[in-house]
């Protein structure tokens, strides 16, 4: 390397000149010239000292460019913005007196401001409460729920492992498992339904939480032998024994068993998540040696010090090795692992991260909408004021004190709107808080109570803080870029508003981005809760009660002994009294699965296999409205000892065998069951449509076989209940009883009611999204309307010096919708990637079709070309009302 | 009185000196160990001219030949005293740092 040429010498004092812009001005004319020849000197000997003669100080000259820089920023800092310096009393009160000068503007700014800042903090309240807060119990945060993972499949762990865990996991402490269960209350003549959480007494000191009156679950009750017991929610108690104190060491009829209530519990209670009861897990199951007979939920504690990935981690190893020890291959073992994570995290599943970013960032946007607003209202008032704010300038004032003077306009607009929005969103809380404890009560889990905390209070706080900078970065760079001889000179709005029509084309170009993105969403968002709210499963849905029928493979090891299960629980359900009907269902396949194809027996092969979902059943098809059109129904005499049969749907008779009878001919399943078995058509049934409920293109086509050919293990039982709900309820514990005093059944769940609710949130959700985003409309249009109205102002003798040269009205309009257009462009620009991914998101997650969605994104693009353009040409069309004189003379 | 202004005082209490000037004698003092950057130097005069510690002045006679544009800058009676002060507190603190065995013992008879 060469010594330093004239040229770089200079090079490098520019640079230093360009660094030393980091220093406040009044300390440039001071010492500005000094530095200079300083580094000049510093250069200069360093390029000729004998060590350094042939090297170039780069570091030197990084370190100084580097210092100058750092040192002139904290010059700043530490004169111009002293805190003494930048707070004054008469700033704020200048300030008040500004905004109190035009009330209805300060209304308006408050009121879109609290709209923003309402919206994003009981959104983030809202899903932090639901989603992230850990247990409202002792220490809640450390309380885990363990899940065994397969695969892609998570469910619950062995009652093998779950003893072995609590033996010998040393991060975690108070292992327990639960398992929830239909219970029937008998008592006074009056029976009731309860969710009971059959739970290890260890669930109530890892709870932390003392029983209201009497007392939680003890070991004791667990033990062989040990007196029936029932600890009761606090709802239940009021409910079903009207808070009556008397009902504690009462006895009722659990079942049918006599069983003593000894604990009610503080109201609001319900781990592990929504129960009405708990019931004692007896210790045999969990010091059970066998596997695969009883399988639990499990939660625990974390031990001190320890993480959910170290509890993961052990968890998993000593999985994998009792596994081996239990004869299963290595291999095997090795697919398989232990999950630990929170309950909240657990319930909502792992699109958590997922649903809380995209929703937290839609109610973002519009606060950015809001603040996109307020922004032209304040610049629009600064730059009215652009020359009072040059003369304080002439005068000597600081640019420091003129932002701080702008700042406060802005603060105390956000925190006005701050104050205003909390509440809203305190209320908001509130109110979905109630309206859920009304229409969901027993279904939501316990921890999902909204209301104002700390979280609400800090999330609104950084909402106005981020609030505060936004508008107070933007209108003070509109201070402190005045031009004070160019304001003083001409004196007019007019001399800032070449400036102010950029800033005014950039917010537009914002706000049709953020706008278009957020109507794209809402508009999908509105088709889906319309599917949602108007849900048809294709058959009649009141009355029906579901519930899963799942020998266990201990119990029933071979596939004869559950096929014989299935076989007798079909056959009381069908005789019993109370029940108009019962069908045994389990899905084999589904059309779009690949597993749906079949053959039909001399068809020619080389052309493609067709689809059908495909199902096993058993029992009357009637239950589900369905009836059979040709030949006969499938029979219990369907079985292995039997000729392999099928029935078809009437879309398969008419898509296959147009204008004549299939029934006798043979079809063979190509992706289930034993595939090279041909199987004899013997009926026809009415169609029901399969697939996702929400979905428009659900299929009809369907192949029924007999669930006693196939070697399923388990099945959906669903019955047509005659007279009651709980009498339906009653059967199928009686019936499951009946058949094996082992087979209990599960959660039964009533359809009318899964699809009602689902409406009603679906209805509820419309209703709060559609409100969020009629207001983001509102402020986009309004927004929009405003900037344009204001832009378009201020040319107002441009125009009139243009149509005085002989530009025509038209000419005009077209010049200034041809602008309008340029900035829709711009923003339409910037949101067409954005639509795309969210789009392309929805289509994969959602059953959407990729059509609609192209075809919202245009519609909604054209909606907004008419906005844009329409808050264009309804001020052109004013301005160009004003007459040619005025129009020239108009400052 | 942060290190920097105590450095400054220390070259200036000998003779005034200009901005360079006083970087050099700073660096030869340390041995090299200290860089000083003219951000840093400035910034610390300006508190020091505030301060009344030290006052722009003439080009002593001695440097007449270098460049006019220069400026020099001396210490002031109250610059003196500070830096007094100052250098009998570290003199204090090294004492100290002699009694803590954190410094070997001074020579007999020094």
């Amino acid at each position: 390397m060469t010594r330093p040429s004239r040229t770089q010498r200079q090079w490098w004092s520019r640079a230093y000149d360009v660094a030393l812009r980091a220093f406040p001005v009044e300390f440039r004319e001071r010492w500005e010239r000094d530095m200079r020849l300083a580094f000049a000197d510093r250069i200069r000997d360093r390029g000729t000292s004998d060590h350094t003669r042939d090297r170039t100080p780069w570091r030197l000259i990084a370190r100084e460019l580097g210092t100058v820089v750092a040192a002139g920023l904290r010059e700043r800092l530490h004169s111009s913005h002293r805190p003494s310096d930048m707070v004054h009393a008469q700033d704020i009160r200048y300030a008040f007196r500004l905004l109190r000068r035009s009330p209805g503007f300060t209304l308006l700014t408050v009121l879109v401001l609290a709209g923003g800042l309402g919206l994003s903090t009981f959104t983030f309240s809202f899903l932090y409460a639901g989603m992230i807060r850990p247990l409202p119990l002792g220490e809640g945060d450390r309380i885990v729920r363990l899940t065994q993972v397969e695969g892609e499949r998570q469910g619950p762990v062995d009652a093998v492992d779950v003893a072995m865990l609590e033996g010998s996991a040393r991060t975690l402490r108070e292992v327990g498992g639960y398992t929830r269960r239909e219970v029937i209350l008998g008592r006074e003549g009056e029976r009731r339904v309860l969710t009971a959480t059959v739970a290890d007494p260890t669930l109530f000191s890892v709870a932390r939480t003392p029983a209201r009156f009497g007392r939680g679950l003890l070991p004791s009750d667990a033990a062989p032998g040990a007196e029936p017991v029932i600890v009761l929610t606090y709802r239940t108690w009021q409910v079903a024994f009207g808070e009556d104190r008397s009902a504690l060491d009462t006895h009722v009829a659990i079942n049918g068993v006599s069983t003593r209530v000894v604990g009610i519990m503080p109201e609001g209670f319900g781990f592990p998540v929504a129960q009405d009861a708990w019931l004692p897990l007896p210790s045999s199951i969990t010091t059970s040696t066998k596997a695969g007979v009883e399988f639990l939920s499990v939660f625990a504690r974390l031990a001190p010090g320890a993480t959910h990935a170290q509890a993961a981690a052990e968890a998993t190893a000593l999985l994998r090795a009792a596994l081996v020890t239990r004869d299963t291959s290595e291999r095997v073992a090795s697919r398989m692992s232990m999950a630990v994570e929170s309950f909240p995290a657990a319930q909502i599943g792992e699109e958590r991260t997922l649903v809380f970013t995209f929703l937290n960032t839609l109610a973002t946007l519009i606060l950015l909408l809001a603040l996109v607003n307020v922004t032209t209202l304040l610049t629009a008032r600064a730059n009215e004021r652009i020359r009072e704010t040059a003369v304080r300038m002439a005068l000597g004032a600081s640019r420091g004190r003129l932002i701080m003077q702008g700042m406060w306009e802005g603060a105390i607009l956000c925190i006005a709107g701050g104050v205003l929005g909390t509440a809203g969103a305190a209320w908001g809380l509130e109110a979905i808080t109630s309206w859920t404890r009304v229409h969901l009560e027993g279904n939501m889990a316990f921890w999902w109570v909204w209301r104002m905390d700390r979280v609400t209070l800090l999330s609104a706080g950084a909402f106005v803080t981020v609030a505060i900078a936004v508008l107070g970065s933007v209108v003070s760079l509109r201070a402190v870029r005045t031009n004070v001889r160019e304001v003083m000179q001409d004196g007019s709005a007019r001399s800032g508003s070449r400036r102010e029509g950029r800033l005014a084309r950039v917010l537009v170009a914002t706000q049709v981005t953020v706008v278009t993105v957020l109507m794209f969403v809402g508009v999908l968002s509105g088709v889906m809760a319309r599917r949602v709210v108007t849900l048809d499963p294709g058959f009649d849905p009141a009355n029906l009660l579901q519930v899963d029928l799942a020998p266990s493979a201990e119990q029933f090891p071979t596939e004869d002994s559950r096929q014989a299960v299935f076989r007798n629980v079909a056959a009381r359900l069908s005789e019993h009294g109370a029940l108009d009907g019962a069908l045994l269902r389990t899905r084999l396949a589904t059309e779009d699965g690949g597993a749906g194809t079949f053959a039909l027996r001399g068809s020619r092969a080389a052309t493609a296999l067709p689809t059908a979902n495909v199902l096993a059943t058993l029992g009357a098809m009637s239950t589900l409205g369905m009836d059979v059109v040709e030949g006969r129904p499938l029979t219990a005499s369907d079985d292995r000892a039997h000729a392999p049969v099928a029935l078809i749907s009437r879309s398969v008779a008419a898509r296959l065998w147009r204008g004549r009878s299939p029934v006798g001919e043979q079809l063979r399943l190509a992706g289930v069951g034993d595939t090279t078995q041909w199987r004899t058509i013997v009926g026809v049934v009415s169609d029901i449509p399969y697939g996702n409920l929400i979905s428009r293109d659900r299929s009809l086509n369907a192949i029924y076989v007999p669930l006693l050919q196939t070697t399923v293990a388990e099945t959906d039982v669903i019955v047509r209940v005659r007279a009651t709900e709980i009498a339906g309820r009653q059967a199928l514990s009686e019936v499951f009883e009946a058949v094996d005093p082992m087979l209990v059944p599960g959660t039964v769940y009533r359809l009318s009611e899964s699809i009602e609710k689902s409406a009603l949130i679906a209805t509820g959700m419309t209703k709060l999204f559609g409100s969020c985003f009629l207001f983001a409309l509102l402020l986009a249009v309004a927004g929009t309307y405003g900037l344009m109205s204001r832009s378009i102002g201020l040319r107002t003798r441009e125009l009139g010096v243009r149509r005085a040269l002989g530009a025509t009205d038209a000419m005009a309009t077209r010049m200034l919708l041809t602008q309008g257009t340029r900035q829709l462009g711009v923003g339409t620009v910037v949101a067409a990637p954005i639509l795309a991914v969210v789009g392309a998101a929805a289509t994969h997650l959602l059953p959407l079709s990729g059509a609609l969605a192209a075809g919202t994104a245009i519609v909604v693009s054209l909606s907004i070309l008419s906005v844009v353009l329409g808050a264009t040409w309804l001020p052109t069309r004013k301005v160009l009302r004003v007459p040619l004189r005025d129009a020239l003379w108009r400052d | 009185m942060r290190s920097i202004e105590f450095e400054i005082l220390l070259t200036l209490a000998a003779e005034a000196r200009h901005g360079y000037a006083i970087i050099q004698d700073i660096e030869k003092r340390s041995g090299g160990s200290l860089s000083v950057e003219t951000g840093t130097l400035y910034r610390a005069l300006q508190r020091l001219v505030e301060s009344d510690l030290v006052r722009p002045t003439d080009a002593p006679r001695a440097a007449l030949n270098d460049d006019e544009r220069r400026r020099f800058y001396a210490i002031t009676p109250a610059g003196r005293r500070a830096a007094a002060a100052e250098a009998k507190r570290l003199a204090i603190l090294v004492d100290a740092a002699r009694s803590a065995r954190l410094l070997p013992p001074l020579p007999e008879g020094t």
